[in-house]
């Protein structure tokens, strides 16, 4: 009888530990890197001034502007920020339905899925292995530059216009909605797929009556959380000259008028709160697993 | 089973397929809203294509040429010899801090996410966290923890609630520039973001390792040290390094309010008009975030292979 086989006994530190460990020694030598003290998050006396001005406006946020001259029939400034809402939720909008057009068409050409389908030989396969390597590269190029630096590139390139926003949120998102879908639908279970395929079904409508639906519920439910980044992008936008909140913002906050920009901010965090309700909502509902 | 049969199958089959209403309405007014956008939103698409505007994105494109290369013709070595000096006297240092100020953000973010992720945590944030006690706790007891969970909760919303871009703009006023104001913004919205993974990924775990520690008599912080911690920790730091990747991005971009990282030289470059610096530093803020991807994705790998 040979003893019983002890369990080997584990490492004192493993892969997961280290990495750890070595990520808080990263961050104390950025810390260090970057020449901070802890006193650098205790402000100097002007902004001492500043933050107790701010801050002391925190519960009492402006009904009314706060500008120094109101021209006679000024709307409440409550409209106002309730218009700079809306056309946030514009810009979120329209960028968001341009960057679906493009993420459901790159996100199919870039999936594995679509091009493992069917069986092709010879040239056929080539193309394919090419469009998709191309698809691919677009999307990394797409998603790797920020949506403010497009927004800087469209503005230096053609001023100020909407079309400048709406593309510097689409081109990211966009290629954000591709990888993600792409990913979705290759990693989709496979089963309607195959029965499909067995049941000789040609590639493409294994692709959208068998691959695309189980991925529907998942792909859904990501769109809704990249609107509400993009909600959040679009309010940015405003410190770049276009009409939304993040324009107020930056207004109010240069006049020192602090009420108003509680205003502004709390109405941009209700509108957040209200998408983040919706779609934790959603996504509850469409992915039960 | 053929012809009519099948059909009235196919037929009962669709009828009795599951339908959400909540579903079904979303999708219409997501639908609505995409589509109303355009048609209320009075986008002025056409002035983009305006002659100025044609000319303007022409002079654009002739200026992203290499300045020292404008009006000449292409040579290799110019070009390698302009792209090795903005590399040395901006670029490496930029690169460098903003690397800097996502990774210290981020490791901010975490340690400030894990007390608030298990204050948001209904499991652990309870009077009788896994097993009841035996004494059933007070309904005042039972209130105080029912509003710590709701506060934290609240926290977590309001700060992931806010962009980072808005943190940074505020914090920049009263800080100053150092690059606090920008670790700062990144470390309070992802501490939101953070919060909200960690308290949901804490809510999931097994309940039979921290019942029976609890069984034993151990705390909430023992058994959120020695029963939730480890079979936390895979998780964790998967949405660790995949909230590092949006770091990053977002580090770049801080940098144009005034903070030292790549987008200070960035807007910089745009101010004084040097169209080929910008379009330089642009691309290099593009390579950052594709390098910052793969190295979180490799990262990502080795947590979840290693068990």
């Amino acid at each position: 009888m040979t003893a019983p086989e002890l369990p080997r006994r584990p490492p004192a530190v493993g892969v997961r530990g280290l990495t750890l460990l070595l990520l808080l020694v990263a961050g104390a030598l950025s810390y260090e890197g970057l020449g901070l003290t802890a006193a650098g998050l205790w402000p100097n006396e002007g902004g001492l001034a500043v933050a107790r001005e701010f801050f002391g406006r925190a519960l009492t946020p402006a009904w009314t502007s706060e500008a120094r001259f109101v021209p006679p029939g000024t709307p409440p400034l409550l409209l106002d920020a309730l218009g700079a809402a809306g056309r946030t939720v514009l810009y979120a909008a329209a960028a968001m339905s341009l960057a679906l057009v493009i993420g459901v068409v790159l996100g199919f050409l870039a999936s594995s899925s679509w091009w493992t389908l069917g069986e092709r030989r010879g040239i056929g396969r080539t193309v394919t292995g090419a469009l998709w390597f191309v698809a691919r590269a677009v999307i990394a190029a797409m998603r790797s530059i920020h949506e403010l630096l497009w927004a800087v590139l469209l503005l230096a390139a053609m001023g100020l216009s909407d079309l400048a926003a709406l593309v510097a949120i689409a081109l990211p998102y966009g290629g954000t909605l591709a990888k993600i879908f792409s990913e979705l639908i290759d990693e989709a279970p496979r089963d309607a797929g195959e029965a499909l395929r067995g049941a000789g079904a040609p590639a493409l409508s294994v692709f959208t009556f068998a691959l695309v639906p189980r991925a529907a519920p998942d792909m859904i439910a990501y769109t809704f959380y990249r609107f509400e980044c993009a909600l959040r992008s679009s309010a940015v936008l405003g410190f770049f000259g276009f009409p939304t909140l993040g324009l107020e913002l930056r207004q109010s906050f240069r006049s020192t008028n602090y009420g108003e920009v509680w205003t502004y901010l709390y109405v941009l965090i209700a509108l957040v709160i209200v998408f983040d309700w919706w779609s934790g909502r959603l996504r509850r509902r469409l992915v039960t697993t | 089973m053929s012809g009519a049969g099948r059909d009235l199958e196919i037929d009962r089959l669709r009828r009795a397929r599951p339908r959400d209403r909540f579903v079904r309405r979303s999708l219409f007014a997501f639908g609505a809203l995409l589509v109303g956008a355009w048609l209320v939103g009075g986008f002025d698409l056409g002035d983009a294509f305006s002659e100025q505007r044609l000319r303007n994105v022409d002079r654009f494109l002739g200026e992203i040429r290499p300045y020292p290369l404008q009006g000449e013709a292409w040579d290799h070595g110019v070009f390698l010899e302009w792209a090795r000096g903005l590399w040395v006297e901006k670029g490496a240092l930029a690169v460098g801090r903003t690397l800097g100020i996502a990774v210290l953000a981020i490791v901010l973010a975490a340690l400030l996410a894990l007390p608030f992720s298990l204050a948001a945590a209904r499991t652990v944030a309870t009077p009788e966290p896994y097993v009841p006690s035996g004494r059933p706790p007070t309904r005042w007891n039972r209130w105080a923890w029912r509003g710590l969970v709701g506060v934290t909760r609240t926290g977590l919303v309001f700060l992931r609630a806010l962009p980072e871009y808005v943190w940074a703009y505020l914090a920049l006023a009263i800080l100053g520039p150092t690059a606090w104001p920008a670790v700062l913004a990144l470390a309070l919205h992802n501490t939101g973001i953070l919060g909200r993974l960690y308290a949901e990924t804490v809510e999931n775990v097994p309940t039979g390792v921290p019942a029976a520690l609890r069984g034993l008599g151990a705390g909430r912080t023992q058994v959120a040290a020695a029963a939730l911690g480890p079979a936390l920790l895979p998780r964790l730091l998967l949405f660790f390094f995949y909230r590092w990747e949006t770091c990053v991005r977002e580090a770049t971009v801080l940098g144009m309010l005034g903070v030292v990282s790549l987008g200070y030289h960035i807007a910089d470059a745009r101010v004084r008009g040097r169209h080929d610096e910008f379009v330089f530093l642009v691309l290099l803020g593009a390579a950052i975030v594709l390098a910052g991807d793969l190295v979180s994705t490799w990262a990502r790998g080795l947590v979840r292979r290693a068990s």
